[in-house]
């Protein structure tokens, strides 16, 4: 047992104890950041983090991120030190300033210990994509496993216990998903209430700052931290900032949780529908009241297209800077156009191109009432419904993720006809842009499973709330690779 | 046959604000280049826009002066295109809500008062700026994010003229609100020209041609005159007019070919996700408006209506804003306006004219013009003495008064202390006074000259003119 394999507050509190020191963890992540052998790094900032560790000496008792060691996926913009995408058009790229979140991580003393790998730009659920290859589930030493994506390198980060905390993004599931691949907390607030300032944009409405811990407490202290109005980010919330792990212990007695009922129909995998029908008895048994609600077949089939038109239409917007005259490789060309296709002909994949040319074909004049606008409706539809559930619920629960971490190359991002509900179902929201959070639920054949909750906007406090009240019941408290395998 | 010209104008004006339209670069002309860019400027991954408010100031006061009915929420949409001058791949615009819509100006042409409809005003950013040399291309990143906005008309403009009235409106518009600069030649007013030919009575718009880089104003009407002409030759021989873009050659006094318009390029405008729509009260508006400068055409009815100036006084004050405010700052003092008009165009106008300067390089004071427009109105000095006053203080801004006083040239316009001279004048020369009985006229002028040698000149000319002949006709 290492001081590294604590949770963030359990690691505070031997910190400001004195029985470990910054400087010794930050050398242990670093060891074990480098004997890693899933692909979870662009970039082991080594002796970036030697440096803030050195200096910090005596502990802040109040501020819980002092010397905790840290990941940050590689789309979040980082002052002097590389920052890819895991992109090959960004390889060498060095931003000028830093994410607001970065900025506040760093304000509080925690210790980046690395940038993380990610699907290239963020676009894909696989952890597969990124220009290093790639990333495996630190739960499978076979490496026959994904550990999921986009935030691929932080989830196997912390899931590895190389830090207690990491830096996600979440689009579409980014961080939720891989959480429940992982064994790990996931966790993105409502749109607005975290800058964006400084994350890469893959799709604005639906993108959204997120995070890996290994406790629900330690997701709650997190938001508290990163949560908050920016001036460099016009669509961040004014609504004040609360201290999100504050009431996390009271009973959930009495709070409504929806199920979706068509998603628990949609589970083919028996061992899966089993654990995830445990969970609920385990609300039930901490006093909450459950219902099985119909969303409606139709809306939840509409998810994953509504989902890809919106993403790649976005995408292919928010990427149009990255053209090989201001970023990227610079190719010779006798004019603009040629350099710029040489530039995104070479600096993305084949996957990235697709779906540009996806968010493109959706734009187009000629298509946009077909295809853009009408994803657009079908988002407003869905989300009405979510909104409706909502209106009398307090909480809507559902398994974040129909499989235990799946075979690579069994999932593609390709369009199939398996389409799966339950694999899609965490899009509500990004959709929504409401709060949800992932948590471990089981361990099947030594695989973890997460459950996912989702709450009305900025009620943050009770999400938190009622994921550590199932926490408790399930008692799947800091799980990490090191400790199952 | 007989044609008619229709005619639509787009214009996009450069505001002067302190900042960018989304970024807090400062906005300066004539900088070093790459000088004035943040991060969002040269679309660093991550950076997101944040609205102008002072821009969005100004596009309310311009709306509100062009008569247009003003949206009480704000979107963004996003136009996207690749090209070099372009940072993010998309420019931030109005397309779907412009802040502005259906207003309209009044202008004046040879056939009376024209009202020329407006569709829209929306704002949007600048794009960077190219210098193409040989084999190479410079990019300036500092225009890169100037708020512009840009105002389109409806298509009922119909000849050279009317545009150029336009044009000329619009301009005035922008710089009474201090929104912009609005020059031509610096392109901080830039119009582009639709125009197309169609017989009179016929409802069907025919092929429209574009005419781009028109900078100044009567290149705008020449330009269409030219463009009329030649698109009605092409008709008269059965020819096509082709859509494409052409340019005004000032040289050659043609538009020329730039490039052919193939399909109209397909923008793919969505709304801008990093901005969500802002509301915008009724008070922030109203408070735009009633803090809005005053506009020409209300300055114009003050000049006219309460100053007592002529239209045409009223016109040439008002084409240059800067000399409009000096005036007014000037009248303020109670000067007679109809004589400080005069000053101002006249002697101010060539001193600055001579020396190259602009109104604001002028040392000499409102206070102190109007106190020299006072001094010849009370008589106090002459025109032709005051003349040589204002070669002094305008170069000084001392007082007048010193000065006349200093020169010796306060006139004396005291009549008892001018009829003693006269008394005197007439006692010593009674030859004088019987030539005048005799009917010669030039006694008089005999005589006002020896009292102007009496007073060493500062005697009132015309006061003492009138006391001698009023004097002469009691002896």
């Amino acid at each position: 047992m290492s001081y590294l394999d604590l949770t963030i507050k359990e690691m505070h509190e031997a910190l400001v104890n004195k029985k470990v020191t910054p400087l010794e963890l930050t050398k242990e992540a670093i060891a074990r950041a480098k004997s890693d052998n899933n692909n979870a790094f662009e970039t082991i900032l080594e002796d970036e983090a030697l440096a803030i560790a050195k200096e910090l000496k005596e502990p802040e008792v109040d501020n819980l991120f002092w010397g905790i060691p840290i990941g940050i996926k590689d789309n979040f913009s980082t002052k002097g030190i590389l920052t890819t995408g895991s992109s090959e058009i960004l390889k060498d790229y060095v931003p000028v300033f830093n994410a607001t979140v970065v900025e506040k991580l760093l304000k509080a003393h925690a210790i980046p210990i690395a940038k993380t790998t990610l699907d290239e730009l963020a676009m894909g659920g696989t952890g597969t994509t990124g220009h290093k290859g790639m990333t495996f589930n630190p739960y499978d030493e076979k490496h026959e496993l994904l550990v999921g994506g986009s935030s691929c390198g932080s989830a196997a980060m912390v899931a590895n216990s190389i830090a207690p905390f990491a830096l996600g993004s979440d689009t579409g599931d980014s961080v939720r998903k891989p959480a429940s691949y992982a064994g790990l907390v996931g966790f993105k607030p409502t749109w607005g209430r975290i800058s964006r300032f400084g994350l890469f944009p893959f799709a604005p409405s639906l993108d959204h700052v997120g995070f890996f811990t290994r406790s629900v407490e330690d997701s709650a202290i997190a938001l508290s931290l990163l949560a908050g109005r920016d001036l460099n980010d016009a669509t961040s919330s004014i609504k004040p900032v609360e201290d999100y792990a504050s009431n996390i212990n009271d009973s959930i007695k009495g709070k409504r949780i929806a199920v979706i009922k068509e998603v628990i129909d949609s589970l083919n995998d028996e061992q899966i529908k089993k654990a995830f029908l445990a969970s609920i008895e385990a609300l039930e048994k901490q006093g909450a009241i459950i219902d099985y609600v119909s969303f409606s077949l139709k809306l939840l089939e509409a998810i994953y297209p509504t989902y890809m038109v919106i993403s790649c239409a976005e995408a292919t917007s928010n990427n149009a800077n990255l053209d090989g005259v201001k970023f990227g490789p610079r190719y010779e060309g006798n004019t603009y156009q040629e350099v710029m296709i040489k530039a995104r002909t070479n600096g993305f994949s084949e996957l990235i191109r697709r779906r540009f040319i996806i968010g493109s074909f959706a734009l187009m004049r000629e298509n946009q009432n077909d295809l853009f606008l009408r994803a657009q409706k079908a988002r407003r539809l869905i989300v009405n419904r979510v909104n409706e559930i909502l209106s009398n619920h307090d909480i809507i629960y559902v398994p974040a993720a129909p499989t235990t971490a799946p075979k690579i190359n069994a999932s593609s991002d390709r369009l199939s006809d398996n389409y799966l509900i339950a694999d899609n179902i965490l899009v509500l929201g990004n959709f929504a842009g409401l709060p949800s959070i992932t948590l471990p639920i089981a361990l099947i054949n030594n695989m973890p499973l997460g459950g996912n909750l989702m709450g009305r906007a900025f009620e943050e406090k009770l999400v938190f709330n009622v994921a550590k009240a199932l926490e408790n019941e399930m008692g799947l408290y800091n799980l990490s690779a090191r400790k199952v395998k | 046959m007989n044609f008619e010209a229709v005619i639509g104008i787009e214009i996009h004006v450069e505001m002067k604000t302190k900042s960018k339209m989304f970024s807090s670069a400062p906005v300066l002309f004539g900088a070093e280049p790459n000088t004035l860019v943040r991060p969002l400027d040269i679309a660093f991954p991550g950076t997101m826009p944040l609205v102008n408010k002072q821009a969005v100031i100004n596009a309310i006061r311009v709306s509100n002066a062009l008569h247009m009915s003003i949206d009480n929420e704000l979107w963004f949409d996003r136009k996207n295109y690749f090209y070099s001058d372009l940072p993010k791949g998309f420019q931030i615009t109005q397309d779907k809500r412009p802040i502005g819509r259906d207003g309209y100006v009044e202008i004046k042409t040879k056939n009376g008062i024209k009202r020329i409809e407006i569709e829209r005003l929306h704002m949007e950013e600048d794009t960077c700026k190219q210098l193409h040399m040989s084999n190479y291309s410079l990019l300036d990143y500092n225009r890169a994010g100037t708020p512009l906005v840009e105002i389109v008309s409806r298509p009922n403009i119909r000849s050279g003229e009317e545009a150029m009235k336009y044009v000329e409106q619009i301009k005035s518009i922008v710089q009474f609100t201090d929104v912009s600069d609005g020059k031509m030649e610096e392109g901080s007013l830039r119009c582009d020209v639709n125009i197309s030919l169609r017989p009179i009575g016929s409802e069907k718009f025919g092929t429209k041609v574009e005419i781009k880089n028109l900078n100044s104003l009567s290149n705008v009407e020449k330009a269409i005159e030219f463009e009329i002409i030649r698109q009605q030759k092409l008709l008269l021989a059965g020819m096509p007019v082709e859509q494409e873009t052409r340019r005004f050659d000032e040289m050659r006094k043609e538009t020329v070919l730039m490039r052919k318009k193939t399909d109209a390029v397909d923008y793919k405008y969505f709304t801008e996700p990093n901005i969500t729509p802002i509301k915008l009260s009724d008070e922030f508006i109203k408070n735009a408006i009633e803090t809005c400068p005053e506009l020409a055409s209300s300055k114009r009815n003050r000049y006219i209506n309460d100053l007592n100036l002529s239209e045409y006084d009223a016109d040439i004050l008002l084409q240059d804003k800067a000399v409009s405010e000096y005036f007014d700052e000037t009248i303020k003092y109670n000067a007679n306006p109809k004589l400080l008009v005069n000053w101002i165009m006249v002697d101010i106008a060539s001193y600055l004219n001579k020396n190259n300067y602009s109104i604001s390089d002028l040392k000499l004071s409102p206070e102190h013009l109007s106190d020299l427009v006072k001094l010849i109105s009370e008589g106090k000095i002459s025109s032709k003495q005051a003349k040589d006053v204002f070669l002094d203080i305008v170069e000084t801004n001392a007082s007048p008064i010193d000065v006349a006083n200093k020169l010796g040239i306060v006139q004396m316009s005291d009549e008892n202390a001018i009829m003693d001279l006269v008394i005197e004048a007439l006692n010593e020369n009674p030859q004088a006074i019987e030539d005048f009985k005799n009917g010669k006229d030039r006694a008089v002028g005999f005589l006002v000259g020896q009292i102007m040698k009496k007073s060493r000149g500062k005697a009132n000319p015309a006061m003492t003119s009138k006391l001698v002949i009023q004097e002469l006709k009691k002896r």
